[in-house]
Formats: structure tokens, sequence, C-alpha cells
């Protein structure tokens, strides 16, 4: 029995996706090597455009067996210029996972073993990243369809940052209040967080005298 | 009859801490559901864009109140990710002993959580008896009872402490021989067996698209475990496999989730004593802390425009931490940080299970996904 998956096959594998992706209009994608802790891992790292995103999400999908939306992340970069204001980066994960079959009413378990998994098997770290022009209201299209588990990232993708995401059926608050003003999202950088001090901590422990910086403004 | 909707929580012994399940019956059936998180939302994420790399290590720990140790190493691996930082092996055997430990202590808090749950009043003290040795272990590591604080960018706080080995294969034997006091328990308890089998049923392709991983998937029959997929850490020298259970057609039930969870503990303890008799330098050796065999040096700042993220297998899930670092005149902390947190894409599942069943499954079902809602709310 194998241990891990080996790391020239995820390799492999990982190349593969990126030169089926990179024939996509506004697709960029390359494969980059993370070190974590000691062990090498290869990422397949793309840029893709707005407009690109949504093809790129279902070639994905389909053609690459990736079954697995890990996390959204929304950044909002206001010193940035103008084309790219925004940014939503996906991880997605292809695992590999399939129901076990049954033989005569009982499930024979999928033991898979790492050392020899190949092809659609093999698994892939995804991270892909989209850039987002200058706007109030940023948004970008939705692959809850595609992915039932993005569903509620791109919710709170949407609370605490503003990205709305077109096409997402039922968006709501997940985090914040329901009752949080409309157009309120704390993780944007108009709403900056003071680091207190240890002297300022000391003098005023239970925080009454503090103000964070946009009191009074309009939220 | 006319269906109605009603509420169950936020202060609700099935929530397992502070969240509320709005729940559509007709009679007893329930027809439809509906989390609603964030009572104890304390924005992590955005505290962390206002603290250097180094101090966010405890705010990580605070995130599951159960399993800090996993959620500290979360962060540091996507730290060093970022910081681009090598670690020394020794200190990856020591992080692996402490996360595998952490595991089971995590897993220990759910057995003895689930009990209760579902009319099994007794394991609950049964299990807090063993998972105090295990936070022993944890504290003579950390130094603290719950919140360890135990890595650092690039290794470790301290070494393993004089006769901690020792101690450390006593307890987890001992511990190996009580999982079958456990097992007995509940696999001897008719109403244990009544209420967590045949409810819940949840299949592998359907969860994992809907983002479930851990022990919860692979008591659906596939042994997915990102510490095999995606290794990090000393997983590739150790003998190990990841633990699954056989479920039956329709999927994972309660019971099958129960079960995965028992094995997964004994893999883990299995892990730690191989990680004891294999660590380079021999587990009795004491290195001061900040020696390079368990501290790498580490910048403390990141590089202009880089990302760190990484997947980790926590106690409930795959974890991962995004961290989007430097920028013009914040070099020493984070742009962004970014958490996934296994349990707040689980709880909308485990919700949709329920549909179909009685309302006073709810509970089995609920607790059969170990939801830690610290986690979830961030």
């Amino acid at each position: 029995m194998g241990k891990i998956v080996s790391t020239t096959v995820q390799k492999e594998a990982a190349e593969a996706i990126v030169n089926s992706i990179s024939e996509l209009d506004g697709v960029d994608a390359e494969v980059v090597e993370r070190v974590s802790g000691t062990h090498p891992r290869n990422v397949v790292v793309a840029n893709s455009s707005p407009e690109s995103w949504r093809g790129l999400a279902e070639k994905l999908y389909s053609d690459h067996a990736v079954d697995h939306c890990s996390m959204i992340t929304g950044i909002h970069w206001p010193e940035r210029d103008d084309v790219r204001k925004w940014e939503v980066v996906y991880h997605l994960l292809r695992t590999g996972v399939r129901d076990p079959p049954s033989e005569d009413g009982v499930v024979q378990p999928i033991i898979v073993n790492p050392s020899t998994v190949r092809g659609f098997g093999t698994p892939v770290e995804i991270e892909i990243h989209v850039d987002l022009p200058d706007s109030r209201t940023p948004s970008i299209d939705s692959v809850q369809d595609i992915w039932i588990g993005a569903d509620w990232n791109e919710k709170e993708t949407w609370d605490l940052v503003g990205i709305d995401f077109d096409g997402h059926e039922g968006m709501r608050r997940v985090l914040l209040p329901h009752e949080t003003p409309r157009g309120y999202h704390p993780l944007q950088k108009q709403h900056n967080l003071r680091y207190h001090g240890f002297e300022e901590m000391y003098d005023d422990a239970q925080g009454f005298m503090r103000k964070p910086e946009d009191v009074g403004k309009i939220k | 009859m006319a269906e109605m909707w009603i509420s169950m929580g936020p202060q609700h012994p099935m929530t397992h801490g502070l969240w509320t399940l709005k729940v559509k019956v007709d009679g007893e059936t329930v027809v439809d559901t509906e989390p609603d998180l964030g009572y104890i939302h304390r924005g992590v994420e955005k505290i962390c864009e206002a603290r250097d790399f180094t101090q966010i290590t405890t705010y990580c720990d605070r995130l599951c109140y159960a399993s800090a140790n996993t959620w500290s190493h979360s962060y540091i691996y996507a730290a060093e990710d970022l910081l681009e930082v090598e670690v020394p092996e020794r200190a990856e055997y020591i992080r692996l002993i402490a996360i595998e430990i952490q595991r089971i202590a995590s897993h220990l808090m759910w057995l003895g959580a689930y009990g209760p749950d579902i009319g099994n009043l007794s394991i609950m003290v049964w299990c807090l008896r063993e998972r105090e040795m295990m936070m022993d272990l944890l504290q003579e590591l950390g130094g603290s009872r719950m919140h360890y604080n135990f890595p650092r960018i690039g290794g470790v706080k301290r070494d393993l402490p004089y006769g901690f080995a020792q101690r450390a294969r006593a307890k987890l034997k001992l511990f190996l021989n009580r999982i079958q006091e456990y097992e007995a328990l509940y696999d001897e308890s008719t109403i244990f067996l009544v209420r967590s089998q045949g409810v819940g049923y949840a299949k592998p392709e359907e969860m994992v698209n809907h983002g479930v991983t851990g022990p919860n998937l692979r008591a659906g029959g596939v042994n997915y475990d990102v510490r095999w997929a995606h290794p990090y850490s000393v997983y590739s020298e150790l003998d190990w496999s990841a633990p699954v259970e056989r479920s039956s057609i329709k999927g994972a039930d309660c019971y099958d989730r129960y079960r995965v969870r028992i094995e997964e503990m004994r893999v883990s303890a299995s892990l730690a004593l191989q990680a004891l008799d294999k660590i380079p330098g021999g587990a009795d050796t004491h290195y001061e802390p900040e020696d390079p065999m368990i501290l790498a040096k580490a910048p403390s700042r990141a590089p202009e425009g880089n990302t760190g993220a990484h997947h980790f297998e926590d106690s409930r899930g795959e974890s991962m931490f995004y961290i989007a670092g430097g920028g013009e005149g914040r070099g020493k902390q984070p742009y962004r940080v970014s958490i996934r947190s296994p349990i707040f894409i689980t709880i909308p599942f485990a919700a949709k299970c329920m549909i179909g069943y009685k309302v006073a499954d709810i509970p089995a079902i609920m607790g059969s996904f170990d939801p830690c809602i610290g986690e979830t709310d961030r």
C-alpha cells in the first residue's frame, strides 16, 4: 500500500491541465512548484479574464473532472490600476472520488492506492485568479450550478467583500447579521482596522474609548 | 397537515455551538431546512490584516476550541508557502506528533458529545477521561491546555520535553486499548444503534460536489485524504492508510460516520507512535528553543506580490488558508487572509441530509457531522 501520491505523476497531471486550458481565450496558465514544509507540490496557477471564467470552469468540470471547489476568496485592491481593482481567487481540487460500486447488494469500498493513481484519479490543486475592473458593484459569473460547494463560498464572498455573483440563487448575508446596511462589506479596504498597541490596551482595556476610523461615515 | 417553520437554536443542544437551524415540518417530518450562521462571527480575517505574520498564529488557535493545534498548523503551512521557508525535518516530525494527538483529542470530544445527543449519557465521561491524557501531552508541548500556540513559522516553539516520548508511548498504547471500551459502549447500546443506523444517508460523489471532505467523506467508502493527495509534513515516511468505512448502497449513515472516526483515532495513534520511533535525532534528545534542528530562520516580510495557500487535513475535513502578502509599506502584515472552514461548507449539506427524516433524527444527523461553530463563523 503506497503512502502518498507521487510528485511526478501529479506534475504530469498538472501539465496536462495547463496545456489544455491555455488554449482558451483570455486564460494564461502555468505549473508552479511550491514547497510545503519539506515536500514539493505542483500547483496549476491560472489567470483568467472575467468573460472567459465561466467557460474555463465548465471545461475544468467536464473535461478534467475537477469535482471540488475548495474556497473562493475576494480581494479589494484600491491602490491597483482601474482594470484590476478587485480580484477573485478560486481554489479548486480534483479529488477523483467515485461512488463505490455494490456487488450483490454489498458495497465494495474504493481503496485507492496513492502510489499508483493515474489519469483522472490523480489529485490536482488548481488556483485561478480573476481580475475585475473598478466598479462600485463588482460582479462575476456564478459557478454555483457546477460545484454546489461554491454556493456558500460565494455567499460569504459577497457578504464580507461585496463581490456579487451573476446567476447565484438565494444570495443573502451568512456571517453578518441580516439587518446589516446595504452596501456594507467589512473586508473592503476603506474600512480600516487599527492595531492597538500595548500601552493603549493598558489604559483602556475594555476599549470604550476606541472608535474605528470610519465612524460617522455613511456605510 | 399544514406545514410550518420552526427554529432549532440558537440555544439548542443539537447545535453544538450557537447557530439556528430553521426547519419546515409537516407533522413530524422534515420538509425543508435552512441554516442561519454568524452568531459568533469575530472577523478573524479582518483582524489578521492588522497583525504581523507571527501574531496571527494565536488567532488561528482560537478558531476551533476542540482542535486548536490543527488550525494553527494549517495557517503555518500557508505562511511558510508565502514566506518561502524550508522547515527542518525534526520539526516536521514534532508537528506531526502534535497534529495527530490533537486529532485524537478532537475526535474524543466529538465522541463524548455525540453520545448524550442521542441518549447514551455514560460515554461522555469515559471519552473525557482519555481526552485528558491527550491534553496533558499537548500541554507538555505547548505549555497551555487549550490554545497551544505551538508551531512557529519555520519550525516549532520547543522541542519534545525530557521524558515526553516515554509518557506519550505509554498513554497512546493505553488509549489504543481503551478504544475497545468505547466500541463496546456504543455498539452494544440498542438505543444508539436504533437512532444512528439508517438515518442521514450521504453519497461520496454528492458530498465532494457539495464540498464535504474529511471523515464525513471517508465514511462513504472512499479513502480520499488530503494527507496523501496533497502531501505535507512527513506522512510519506510513515506506514499508514486512510481509514475507510463500508457504507450501504444508499450512502454513509450516522453510524458509518461514527465508525470511521473510531478507526481514524487508531490511525492517528499509530502515526504518532511511529513518528516517535523515527524522529531524526531521537525522541529522547532535547534541543534548546531556536536550535536550527527545530526552527529555521524565517523572514518577517513577505516578497512583493507573493501569495501562499495550503490545503490541510483538519480533524473535520479539508481546511485551508490563502494569504496574499506584502505590498507597499505593509510587508510585515498580510494584505488579505482567507480561511476555508470545512464545517462552514458542511452545515448546508448536513441540513439537506435531514430532509425526509423525523424531527427527532435532527440531533443524530447534525451531531454525526461534527460541527464546530468557532471555525464556522470565524
